[in-house]
């Protein structure tokens, strides 16, 4: 008898199950549209916060009285009132803080009676105070003349102080930082000199020298200052109050509705370069990362330099030396489930072993007259040292797997030509297996960049003002505390007094800290990807 | 043709070259020292913390010192410095007897108002060291110990015991000696409990203002409480805030008086022992607990707490210790914790309030009459019949702790129930940290359980699609793709949660809810529909795309659910206002009116979700490996037996994989556990011990990072701390271990096959 032919419907590309097929796509679908969705969000909000938008002018109708008010929006909401209606607002960032005290405000969309984009509105960004929005009328001179925002070099020169006043500034933090600090450092050193062996008349004239050099510097540094405050720049405010902002404090001086995209595009750039490479104001919340990026690096790469040599060792002894039973498996085991143990686990140690304990004795040892702790407070070796025992683990693996992945016939061969084990390591195995070592050390650099509970209790801070590498002796202060892209984060989203307008920050920094980790993981996986087709190709 | 003879072989070349052999050798010393110790070095971390949390597991540290002998017996108290270095001695008379423990001298100083008075009782407060004396006559008052301390240039210390004498009060009520009485000065307010052969009365004194010179201490009024008592009274304790009293009398009834107004009133009579009389009631450091010792040597510390349903503070039984030994008892409370030491017929224990914990037990070499603990809580004194005075170090820089602190139900000072608390600083300086790790831990396992709730099934179901379907060709985009998404930093993530998804969330809740009901069923639907097209239609689709599809489809249906999520907000989430009466759709008043539970803006749905991103990578990448590695032989073999392409991957390849399954689960529980910055940025970080998904909490990880930067180190605080690291460090090493293991047998087995 024939069978029928339905009998056959099921088999092949049968429809039984085919939703659940269905559903484990929708999942799929799901995990790669949430990875694909954070990207893109961390991206856009990331850029957002460099791109610069145009100035707005709202006349706003608040309850019969008319204002003007000018800025950007910052974001559009929907309020529910107490009574129950429905107000569709916009967050409007407007600047001026002195003028206005809050420097955002909420204004309900129905209330706007007119919007304009008038070109001559002026953004100032300055040393401190934040953000100005207004018309640049003129430049008051400090003898009494003016120089009217119409005249025809008005910008020129306007750009010529502002440069100026920036290379007065370096000199001043030249005096300041460098010079005074030296100053005070040495008399410091005078008179513990002088405590300790009684005093003697070179330590008395060279203290007097000092005293006079300091004087001399004082002078020099109030000078500066003195110029930095002495000229003025005028600028009127859209509702026409007039703010005199000192030329010595601004920064950079710009008319984002005048420009066109590619103008737009130059000032993004600009404004992405100055937020690489210049310290932090206010608080954090405004200017650069540059020594929370100078301190992410410096820590990472210490941390490298601690976790390979170790890493490998380890991994080589592992595979290449001890008796493989069920002991060495026990550790393997134990060693990859390490990488498991919650990283906060690893902070506390690294608080309890090398701040206390070691630094103490580090102290006690080499520091037994300084009156604050030295190595016994958090600082960059210890985050480092805590990090590289966090990430050892990593490279072990990588590490192992890789020395493994090495062919045996490869090995033998080294061995039958004469090669003592070393050597076979060496010239043969060690080579072959580079590029997976090399992986694991860009993963665990990765995962080093981007932790931050532990480095909360080994010696990140918010603001450190020295980096941990400068050009006072003895250059390298492995034990300053110092600033990190990931703490960054954490502190200006959450533990600023001003976090609104902290936001930007927040969302650029966190571009960047996820630029260079996505960066170093990508570059993992394609090391990895080629090292697997080449050994694809030449097993034997 | 001449064939040249070949060189003699060169004997030596076989041989290695020295240098090889050397570095061959040194290496191998090299690495096989560094490898250890590299091994040693990261399991090192364990013991280290192990060592960091030990103390708090020991009991107090007592050595007895010599015992100083003193002519004259019957001692009445024992009283001494805040060093523990000048104990005193007062036997009834009119002198004092200080004994320097460094010398081993003896001064005698003369209370010049005692003189000629017959002394009938006595009473100690070792906080103002102050010795409350009655006499014959039915006067009562006090002299105080005052030490001077004085430091001379090369840093020695010199004390200077002296005596302050205050004016006598006569009780007016009542008849005879004096036969209890205990002062509590609280300062400006002072109450004098006094017990004589007939009657009980209560003095108060206060200090008045004089025009000249220092304010005076007066008699303020005499209350007689004679009627309140039914029988003789036992022992009598004012409180030291000077406003309350207790007496216990020879019914076994306590008797709990307050001062209020002027008037001294009873409020509360309990029988703690069932009828035996308390002969010893103490108040404990804070002044808050009495302990109750009665003559068979049992012992109990009653409370003042609210009771439910009440809101006036009584006194209730917390705590029962064990017995302190048999015979007269001698009570001593730390003044800088809630230690006290105490004993009977020559036993000794140091004790602990809170964690109701005997820290310390032993025997004295006599039968003490009185006892006292110094200021430090680093000596104390005991002192025999014969007037000999034996001192004991004290070391206990952990008596709060232990493991029913940590784990158990403890019953607070001031709370009305035993409970599971964290609160680790307060406010004032006889504040109690309450040191339970459980909310903790149930924060830690609350937070995971949520995270858990929603990556398990998108990794999961991604795994299964892309280790089942996916061509090769996409596998090699999507894995990484989901490993980078591993790497993202949980800083990042945490910061997301809590300044972007939480205020975005919060009034969504309807919505997210329609979403997470209706992707899987719009998703299965299309897997219908598509299933009842004809096979001309399938076959012109090639299998593993179908992930493609569902983007559009899930962004879509995704939309769509959003979008009417406030259609369902107000169809079934009205919230009814109390008062008014009126009807308001909106789902965050709804749910305490509905649940009785707190809506919180940053709550677990949030870390939920974001932790979800940090776990949905590792699952997916363990799940993926595993569910690969199954054979094709075994999946082949299905497909040719006529399974469906969905038959093989249920009934072969999840059950094959299905160890390498649950261990993907078991190390995305350990990443949860562990997640510090999410938890931290985007929840309250309250320790609650409920599993409200709109609540916040408080989890291990979250509390050392918050807290450990803080806390000094050494102290019980810090090392409990740890003890929360060695908990997680713990849970995850072994659930990591655990997985391991099954995957390497997984791995095994597939070989096998």
């Amino acid at each position: 008898m024939p069978a029928k032919p339905s009998n056959f419907a099921s088999t092949g590309r049968s429809r039984r199950g085919e939703p659940f097929v269905w559903l484990t796509a929708a999942g799929l679908a799901i995990g790669v549209l949430l990875t694909v969705g954070l990207l893109g969000l961390v991206v856009t909000k990331g850029l957002e916060s460099f791109w610069p938008g145009r100035i707005e002018v709202w006349k706003v109708d608040r309850e019969g009285t008319l204002e003007t008010v000018a800025g950007y929006v910052v974001q559009e909401r929907s309020r529910r009132a107490m009574d129950g209606s429905a107000h569709e607002e916009i967050q409007i960032f407007r600047g001026n803080g002195e003028l206005y005290g809050e420097k955002f405000l909420y204004v309900d969309q129905a209330q706007i009676q007119e919007t304009q984009q008038p070109e001559d509105l002026a953004l100032i960004e300055r040393l401190e105070g934040g953000l100005v929005i207004g018309r640049i009328q003129s430049i008051q001179l400090h003898d009494g003349a003016t120089v009217e925002g119409t005249s025809s070099d008005f910008r020129k020169q306007l750009t010529q102080r502002i440069r100026e006043a920036s290379d007065r500034r370096d000199q001043l933090e030249d005096i300041e930082k460098d010079r005074i600090g030296r100053n005070a450092k040495e008399v410091k050193e005078l008179r513990l000199k002088e405590k300790l062996s009684g005093t003697s008349p070179e330590i008395t004239a060279r203290l007097e020298a000092l005293q006079t050099e300091f004087a001399q510097l004082d002078e020099q540094r109030t000078e500066i200052r003195q110029e930095l405050e002495a000229d003025h720049l005028v600028v009127e405010s859209i509702d026409g109050r007039p703010l005199s902002l000192p030329v010595g404090e601004l920064l950079h001086v710009f008319r984002p509705n005048e420009v066109g995209f590619f103008g737009r595009i130059g000032e993004m750039l600009r404004r992405i370069g100055s937020f690489l490479i210049s310290d932090p104001r206010e608080a954090n919340t405004e200017g650069g990362v540059y020594p929370a990026i100078f301190g992410t690096v410096v820590m990472t790469l210490v941390m490298s330099l601690f976790v390979t040599p170790f890493g490998v060792i380890a991994a080589i002894y592992l595979r290449e030396y001890a008796k493989q039973g069920p002991l060495v498996r026990a550790v393997r085991i134990s060693v990859n489930n390490l990488a498991g143990v919650p990283s906060i686990v690893f902070g506390v140690f690294g608080l309890a072993f090398f701040i206390y304990f070691v630094g103490g004795v580090v102290d006690d040892w080499f520091f037994p007259t300084s009156e604050e702790p030295v190595f016994k407070s958090g600082g960059i070796l210890w985050a480092s040292l805590t990090l590289a025992l966090l990430t050892v683990p990593v490279v072990i693996v990588a590490t192992e797997e890789a020395l493994a992945a090495v062919p045996r016939g490869v090995r033998e061969a080294a061995l039958a030509c004469g090669a003592s084990k070393w050597q076979a390591i060496q010239r043969v195995v060690l080579p072959a297996s580079l590029p997976g070592i090399l992986t694991g050390v860009i993963l665990a650099m990765a995962r080093g960049a981007g932790e931050v509970a532990p480095l909360m209790l080994v010696g990140v801070v918010k603001s450190a003002p020295d980096l941990p590498i400068d050009g006072t002796a003895p250059f390298i202060h492995a034990e300053r505390q110092f600033m990190h892209l990931g703490f960054h984060i954490y502190d200006l989203g959450f533990q600023s007094p001003d976090s609104e307008a902290a936001k930007p920050m927040v969302f650029a920094t966190t571009l960047l800290l996820i630029t260079i980790v996505v960066v170093m993981n990508l570059s993992a996986i394609i090391i990895r990807n080629r090292l697997r087709k080449k050994y694809a190709t030449s097993s034997f | 043709m001449s064939s040249a003879k070949p060189p003699a072989p060169d004997p030596k070349r076989f041989e290695v070259s020295k240098r090889t052999l050397m570095l061959d050798r040194a290496m191998t010393q090299l690495i096989r020292i560094g490898g250890l110790a590299v091994i040693i070095a990261v399991f090192g971390i364990f013991f280290f913390i192990v060592r960091e949390i030990l103390p708090l597991f020991s009991g107090a540290q007592v050595e007895a010192e010599e015992v100083v002998s003193t002519p004259g017996g019957d001692v009445q108290i024992l009283g001494v410095d805040e060093w523990g270095e000048h104990p005193f001695l007062y036997r009834g008379g009119d002198e004092v007897v200080f004994i320097d423990m460094v010398s081993g001298e003896r001064s005698v100083l003369d209370v010049p108002s005692l003189k000629d008075v017959e002394v009938t009782a006595s009473s100690f407060d070792p906080v103002h060291r102050r010795v409350a004396v009655g006499l014959a006559d039915g006067r009562v008052g006090s002299f105080l110990v005052v030490y001077q301390t004085e430091f001379s240039e090369d840093g020695t210390r010199t004390i200077v015991p002296t005596i302050e004498t205050e004016p006598w009060f006569t009780v007016s009520t009542g008849e005879g000696k004096v036969t209890a009485l205990s002062y509590g000065d609280g300062g400006d307010k002072r109450l004098l409990m006094v017990a004589r052969d007939q009657g009980l009365a209560a003095l108060r004194l206060g200090k008045k203002r004089a025009l000249i010179g220092k304010p005076k201490l007066t008699l303020q009024g005499t209350v007689d409480l004679t009627e309140s008592m039914t029988s003789g009274v036992v022992s009598v304790t004012a409180s030291q805030n000077g406003q309350a009293g207790l007496v216990s009398g020879a019914d076994g009834q306590v008797r709990y008086f307050q001062e209020s107004g002027g008037e001294v009133t009873l409020v509360q009579t309990f029988e703690p022992f069932h009828g035996a009389p308390p002969v010893r009631m103490d108040y404990l450091f804070g002044g808050v607990s009495v302990a109750l010792t009665d003559a068979a040597g049992d012992q109990k510390v009653f409370s003042l707490f609210r009771p439910e349903g009440s809101n006036q503070r009584l006194f209730g039984e917390t705590k029962e210790f064990p017995g302190i030994g048999t015979g007269a008892p001698v009570f001593a409370p730390s003044l800088r914790n809630k230690s006290f030491l105490t004993g009977a017929g020559g036993q000794l224990s140091v004790r602990h309030l809170t964690s109701g914990a005997v820290r310390w037990e032993g025997f004295a070499e006599f039968e003490p009459v009185a006892a006292t603990i110094d200021g430090k809580t680093e000596h104390f004194f005991i002192v025999g019949h014969e007037g000999q005075v034996q001192r004991f170090s004290l070391k206990d820089p952990h008596p709060e702790a232990g493991w029913r602190a940590f784990f158990g139900k403890v019953w607070y000072e001031g709370g009305s129930e035993p409970v599971f608390q964290w609160q680790s600083t307060g406010g004032s300086d006889d504040f109690e940290p309450k040191l339970s790790l459980i909310p903790l831990i149930v924060g830690s396992l609350k937070g995971t359980f949520y995270a858990l709730l929603f990556s398990l099934p998108i990794a999961l179901l991604a795994a299964v699609f892309s280790a089942a379907f996916l061509p090769h060709d996409m596998k090699r985009v999507v894995k990484p793709a989901m490993e980078i998404m591993a790497s993202l930093p949980s800083v990042v993530l945490g910061f997301l949660a809590g300044i972007w998804l939480a205020p975005i969330i919060e009034d969504k809740v309807p919505s997210i809810l329609l979403v997470c009901l209706s992707l899987p069923l719009s998703a299965m639907l299309v897997g219908v529909i598509w299933s009842r097209q004809p096979i001309q239609v399938r076959g012109r689709f090639e299998g593993g795309r179908e992930w493609m599809v569902m983007v559009p489809v899930v962004l879509l249906i995704g939309w769509l659910a959003w979008m009417a999520g406030p259609l369902l907000e107000k169809a079934v989430f009205i919230y009814k206002e109390p008062e008014s009466g009126r009807e308001i759709a909106d789902f965050r008043l709804w749910w305490p009116q509905a649940t009785g539970l707190s809506f919180d803006q940053r709550n677990s749905l949030v870390v939920g979700f974001m932790m979800g991103f940090a776990v949905i990578p590792v699952i997916f990448t363990i799940a993926e490996d595993a569910l690969s590695n199954v054979p094709k032989t075994l999946t082949a073999a299905s497909a040719a037996l006529g399974a469906s392409r969905w038959q093989v991957v249920r009934t072969v390849i999840i059950p094959v994989a299905s160890p390498g399954i649950f261990s993907a689960l078991m190390i995305g529980f350990g990443r949860a556990v562990g997640e510090t910055m999410i938890v931290v940025m985007a929840t309250g970080n309250t320790p609650v011990t409920e599993w409200n998904i709109f609540s916040g909490m408080r989890t291990l990880s979250a509390n050392i990072a918050v807290e450990l930067p803080e806390a000094a180190p050494g102290s019980t605080h810090y090392r409990t701390l740890f003890l929360g690291a060695l908990v997680l460090f713990m849970l995850t090493f072994i659930l990591n271990s655990v997985a391991e293991v099954m995957r390497q047998r997984l791995r095994e087995k597939n070989k096998l096959v």
